[in-house]
């Protein structure tokens, strides 16, 4: 277990020096610069002197391990579009709003995706299973800023019982949340409904149920138990998912989250934050992707460490 | 002669009755079908090309007998722009998908043909790609080239092979083990030809399936980065820089959000169940996941 977790240690901090090679050469290969833009026209003399002071006329190998330095000690540098904070304090500002709110969908949305799923499973080829899993193929397949129209545009334009956008009150966190919930309760609908037909033909129901359980005794202390092997697996990677669907859920509700900082980073380029944004998205699905699999080897004890790959 | 004797039919007759019992999928072939139509015949329905501002007078009418979708804020007929976008969205998904195929065969062949060293870089670079962020990753793809067509094209094939290859990995390994293969290899044939003669033509199920399903990851691609102002640069008509501009007009003039949200949800939707259902009827082993 401890040399699994180690090998697979080793390999995600390759793939994360792979990454930040890569980004980083990619942003520095951008055409323009920070000071080029519409925004800070400023003297060449000057922007010369900023680029300086920035460091960012040294040789980009240089750049980059005094980033990754900075990086191996929790300093992400300071963004150029902020300068009056690090970029750690900027993520610590917006990024709650946006934790929150894909928080709140993710949990939400998986637990009436569970329910539905399970439902579903139970009365097959009833109504409910055709909802469900209608549901879960439109959440599958929309993209997320199209439902976030289509939430705005039936609950805040024709019926007008919630506001489009915004942030500071209770009633504005409905429609960001329902739209962040949709791709969870779509999957989670899914996974379940076929994870639970495949435990429910197993034979050892026919024995509980030959042993006279009580059917609700059955399906939500042993089937469900079982079944929830595969739905563990994408709840981390979902989570983070929202890291990148909130681009498009702040975008069209008007959140002060993360993210804008996605885009404006790179039409700006603001470097550091650029850097910073993707190295940890990076790392967290890798984490995520590793705690999974230990997750998944604890409750399973059939799966064995080391075997493949 | 008193027994009749039996008709003998193919695998593929099979798959056809088994796509055929699948009515969701049956539905969105029809729906495909319709919008490819009406993609190529784009200039005979339409009255105006999408980038005449013919009617500026009547900017934003709403839809009527005379302007079925209504007009836009330039001027433009709406239906028209509509319908030329189902041109821009099917191009881009079929050419991406195409892209997808050609890269995903060669290495996921490869990978399940040689095994050992040559599987495992493989499967590396699929985890380098399952690990980065794919929108991020276009992004800062499209700010590199400067955006445009034929970016996001690339952009979606470098992001949508490695289902295919996945799929095909699978298929090859399985089949690599079958006896004629040890007949070919016996017999001195070069692991070249055997991939290409052998491997690859029993893998064309998964490879059908994996092109279909690239389809869609591909529009929706489009359609994110248009609406975030990097995609198919305008007047050229794209459903999600469409949705984009309608969002600052909903309260108002809500037909210039509501159509082209329609428009993409339907071709999405319709061609995964339409994937989905060329998956089951082709290969009922790939079934679910």
């Amino acid at each position: 277990m401890i040399r699994y977790v180690l090998k697979r240690a080793v390999s995600i901090l390759l793939t994360f020096l792979t990454v930040s090679v890569i980004v980083f050469l990619m942003m520095h290969a951008v055409p323009g610069g920070p000071f080029d833009g519409n925004e800070m026209p400023v003297s060449k003399e000057v922007r010369d002197k900023l680029m300086a002071s920035l460091g960012l006329d040294k040789p980009l190998y240089v750049q980059y391990f005094k980033y990754m330095w900075g990086v191996f000690h929790f300093d992400f540098g300071v963004p150029f579009q902020s300068p009056g904070e690090t970029v750690l304090q900027l993520l610590a500002r917006a990024w709650p709003p946006s934790l929150i709110l894909g928080g709140l969908g993710v949990v939400i949305g998986a637990t009436i995706g569970i329910l539905l799923g399970i439902a579903a499973a139970l009365r097959r080829n009833s109504w409910i299973d055709y909802v469900a899993s209608t549901l879960a193929t439109l959440g599958l397949t929309i993209p997320v800023f199209v439902i976030s129209m289509m939430l705005i545009l039936m609950f805040a334009v024709f019926l007008g019982w919630l506001p489009a956008k915004g942030w500071d009150k209770p009633n504005s966190w409905y429609l960001p949340i329902a739209a962040y919930a949709m791709i969870p309760m779509a999957t989670y609908a899914r996974y379940t409904r076929s994870a639970m037909l495949d435990v429910l033909n197993k034979p050892f129901v026919t024995v509980l149920r030959a042993k006279g359980l009580s059917e609700r005794r059955i399906i939500f202390q042993h089937v469900l138990r079982n079944a929830a092997l595969p739905m563990v697996a994408v709840f981390l990677p979902m989570f983070i998912g929202t890291a990148t669907g909130s681009i498009f859920v702040e975008a069209m509700f008007r959140v002060p989250g993360l993210g804008a900082y996605f885009v404006s980073s790179i039409t700006l380029r603001d470097y550091p934050l650029e850097m910073a944004l993707i190295l940890m998205i990076t790392m967290m699905f890798c984490l995520a992707y590793l705690l999974t699999d230990i997750v998944y080897a604890l409750l399973n004890p059939r799966i064995r460490f080391g075997g493949k790959s | 002669m008193t027994q009749a004797t039996p008709r003998q039919h193919g695998p593929l007759y099979f798959a056809w009755r088994r796509f055929a019992a699948n009515k969701a999928a049956v539905v969105s072939g029809l729906v495909l079908m319709i919008l490819v139509l009406m993609a190529i015949f784009a200039s005979l329905i339409t009255k105006t090309n999408y980038d005449e501002q013919k009617f500026l007078t009547d900017a934003y009418a709403m839809p009527s007998s005379t302007y079925w979708f209504g007009v836009d804020d330039l001027g433009r007929d709406f239906f028209s722009r509509i319908v030329y976008g189902s041109r821009i969205s099917l191009t881009i998904g079929f050419s991406s998908a195409l892209f997808s195929v050609l890269i995903g065969i060669p290495l996921g062949a490869a990978a399940g043909y040689y095994g050992g060293a040559v599987d495992w870089a493989v499967m590396r670079l699929i985890e380098l790609f399952s690990v980065v962020p794919s929108l991020l990753a276009a992004m800062l793809l499209g700010a590199l080239t400067g955006g445009g067509f034929f970016t996001i094209v690339l952009v979606a094939a470098l992001f949508g092979w490695v289902q295919v290859c996945l799929l095909v990995r699978a298929q090859v390994k399985a089949v690599r083990e079958k006896e004629f293969i040890r007949a070919a290899q016996a017999l001195g044939a070069s692991p070249g030809y055997i991939i290409w003669r052998h491997l690859i033509p029993n893998s064309v199920s998964p490879i059908i399936v994996g092109f279909v399903l690239a389809i869609p990851l591909a529009m929706m691609l489009e359609a994110s980065l248009s609406f975030l102002g990097i995609g198919v640069p305008p007047p050229l008509p794209s459903w999600g820089q469409m949705i984009n501009v309608g969002m600052n007009f909903m309260y108002f003039y809500w037909h210039l959000a509501v159509f082209p949200t329609a428009a993409l949800a339907i071709t999405v939707l319709a061609i995964t169940l339409f994937g989905d259902g060329l998956r089951d009827a082709l290969d009922p082993t790939l079934k679910g996941r």
